[in-house]
């Protein structure tokens, strides 16, 4: 474990986020999260008429979509077919690399440029590519600045949020040659000249969706820059990596997403660009692919859909949840260790990259319930968490014996009155009597772990049941 | 794993996943979200326009039209400029306007003539992009531009300005009305490359700070003509 936890994934959570914590860099980075894109998105849905209704209608798109995803699927291969695209299913994340990686060699392409996917981190097809050769540009401004810099992205709509002006500057330098000022217009113009060499040159561009329409066999790609503009008209082959959830049934369902997804992202009515793409250019049009793929990923996506946590399926990574998050707005979003940050990637990190392997992220959360208001799709994150919770217990080796054995028995005293009365008797008598004080502040041996941080209510002198049988009766007769 | 077995996975996967389908949420109104344009489409249109950064100009007639083109152009001083063929550029004259000026025209019949990395490095140097659009949407100040032959996609994407003319009947009030004409097209009549542009290029990967003209175009001019 070291400060590359903005490198890595899966490292020790509580470490990490001390880490995070002591980073005046980072913290500096975080402090305004919640004041600008937190702030615009409620300020956007105020002042949408009905945006509540709109928000519900969104969510039953999702959810009626879902209830019919195998066949929303077989209508949207016939539909890319039938605009001259080519369909593959990748069953996971080495699968998908092997098929992107075989459209490529194929086509004897060795130069690729991608749009910012958080998919494409999902199933990390830089390093996939990059191991069989390919020289691979990510060219979203915040993406390209942490792939110079060898991290990972931080938020799900902005990769970088986690540096400051001065470390973009320096991480950019060497790149450029010379001492960049630090300067964002002055730096995004270096990065605007230094991709457009890369686009001129690519051979392929590589993109994620937001969603694709089963009716029309469209894939829908949401930005502000134009790099995704840019990924999908100049390179002769257009290859996008699309999870199956992302499939809505019809073009006439997209302007409700459309309404949401900007604002609740970055408190715009609309985002800059919004490129409808259906198959390859045609022979006469002059600029757009020759070729185009979709790779739909299944990655875990079934066997989620199949069980109690399919809502999370309905996410559109808008990134408002993080935004909202007392926790992701004091540690960021490496800390999380995981491709999905924030509330919304303490429930998507378990599913897809397993529950043992991220024991820490259901935990993650104070359940304040503020990513379920900020959600877009209204998606009940704090009751995932909670199942997860639960779950957790059930992974053998994560209760200590002690532990296994306290809960035991308080579950069995909660289960009759008799036996209930019992223990209260003793605690009020025993630690009730030895604690006057109405908190502990530190408890012994291994329960020590929950003093450190806050005070333990200590057990009352007297039981509930014994003031009632003495006094409450009276009160409540008067 | 084959396709046959990836989808009777989904499949599987979709029924089952019905037991755990979320509450029926609240009666929707037909129309939910709709927004509208205002009373006044092209008001709406040129004032959304300018919210999100853009500057509209708006301006009576064709002979108007092309004076506004003849400011801009005196602003940006453009050697070469890649331009739409629509029936409303011709309408003020813009060839003219530009062989007028000096100022080189590449537009689908001259870039035909190249090959494609030519074709390629010659547009990546352009100046300015000239168009107009399939649509326009009141409610958001968003431009709806398909691709076609002549109309093509990096007009309104590679150079860093991009001045689009609109007139009034091509304006539509909500979003939703756009997605209504462009669905009776539907299924088989979308264009290969569908853009919807709402203002200059923008980033806020630094610091979440505004920063325009990142890829595309930082300079978004609209002319309407009412």
């Amino acid at each position: 474990m070291t400060a590359d936890y903005s490198r890595h994934e899966h490292h020790e959570f509580l470490q990490a986020t001390e880490l995070a914590m002591a980073d005046v860099s980072l913290q500096g980075a975080l402090s305004n999260l919640g004041t600008t894109l937190g702030q615009r998105n409620r300020v956007a849905f105020e002042i949408l008429p009905e945006s509540d209704l709109l928000r519900a209608k969104a969510r039953a798109i999702k959810d009626a979509a879902l209830a019919e995803l195998d066949t929303h699927l077989l209508t949207l291969e016939a539909s890319v077919k039938r605009r001259g695209g080519e369909v593959h299913f990748a069953a996971d994340g080495p699968d998908a690399c092997q098929i992107i990686a075989g459209i490529l060699r194929q086509a004897g392409a060795r130069r690729v440029v991608k749009s910012k996917s958080m998919t494409s981190e999902e199933i990390h097809l830089n390093p996939a590519l990059e191991a069989e050769g390919f020289e691979v540009v990510e060219t979203d401004f915040g993406e390209y600045i942490i792939q110079v810099a060898g991290q990972r992205p931080s938020h799900l709509v902005a990769p970088a949020m986690h540096l400051r002006v001065g470390d973009v500057a320096k991480i950019l330098s060497p790149e450029a040659g010379e001492t960049l000022p630090d300067d964002g217009p002055v730096l995004a113009n270096f990065a605007r000249r230094r991709l457009r060499d890369a686009f001129a040159t690519a051979d392929a561009g590589i993109t994620g969706a937001n969603f694709a329409i089963a009716e029309t066999g469209s894939i829908v790609l949401v930005e502000n820059e134009g790099n995704i503009r840019l990924s999908t008209s100049l390179p002769r082959i257009h290859i996008a990596v699309v999870g199956i959830e992302k499939v809505i049934p019809k073009l006439a369902d997209l302007p409700v997403f459309l309404k949401i997804l900007a604002r609740a992202a970055t408190g715009q009515k609309i985002s800059v660009y919004t490129s409808l793409i259906t198959g390859a250019r045609s022979a006469e049009e002059l600029d757009g692919p020759e070729k185009f793929h979709l790779v739909l990923l299944d990655n875990g996506r079934s066997k989620i859909l199949g069980g109690p946590l399919r809502e999370s399926l309905f996410c559109i990574r808008c990134g408002a949840c993080l935004n909202a998050c007392p926790i992701y707005r004091n540690i960021g979003g490496h800390a999380y260790g995981g491709v999905y940050a924030g509330p919304i990637g303490a429930v998507l990190t378990p599913l897809y990259d397993g529950l043992a392997a991220n024991r820490h992220l259901p935990h993650a959360s104070s359940l304040c319930g503020a990513c379920q208001a900020a959600c877009p799709v209204k998606i009940a994150i704090p009751e995932m968490l909670i199942q997860l919770r639960e779950q957790l217990h059930h992974e053998p080796g994560e209760l200590g014996r002690l532990e296994s054995l306290a809960y035991r028995l308080w579950a069995r005293s909660m289960r009759s009155p008799r036996a209930y009365g019992i223990a209260t008797w003793l605690a009020t008598r025993t630690a009730g009597r030895i604690w006057p004080r109405r908190w502990i502040a530190k408890l012994p041996g291994g329960l020590r772990g929950w003093t450190n941080t806050r005070d333990f209510p200590a057990p009352a002198q007297k039981r509930f049941r014994d003031w009632w049988e003495n006094e409450g009766k009276k009160e409540d007769a008067q | 794993m084959n396709r046959e077995q990836f989808l009777e996975r989904v499949r599987e996967a979709t029924l089952a996943g019905r037991a755990y389908r979320v509450a029926p949420g609240p009666a929707l109104p037909e129309r939910v979200g709709y927004v509208g344009g205002g009373d006044d489409l092209v008001e709406s249109l040129a004032s959304e326009i300018n919210a999100v950064g853009g500057w509209a100009t708006v301006v009576d007639d064709a002979e108007a039209a092309r004076q506004a083109l003849v400011e801009l152009f005196d602003i940006y001083q453009p050697k070469s400029a890649i331009c739409w063929r629509h029936p409303l550029l011709d309408r003020i004259g813009l060839g003219d306007f530009l062989k007028a000026r000096g100022v080189a025209q590449l537009d689908h019949a001259s870039l035909s003539l190249e090959a494609p990395d030519a074709r390629r490095a010659q547009v990546v140097d352009a100046d300015i992009g000239v168009t107009s659009v399939s649509y326009a949407v009141a409610e958001t100040g968003t431009l709806a531009v398909a691709a076609r032959p002549g109309q093509e996609r990096l007009a309104s994407l590679l150079p860093p300005v991009h001045i689009a003319i609109v007139e009034r009947s091509q304006i539509v009030p909500d979003l939703f009305d756009l997605f209504s004409i462009i669905s009776q097209q539907a299924p088989n009549d979308m264009p290969t490359n569908l853009a919807l542009i709402t203002g200059p290029s923008k980033t806020g990967d630094i610091e979440l700070t505004l920063i325009t003209g990142v890829h595309g175009p930082g300079k978004w001019h609209v002319i309407i003509l009412r």
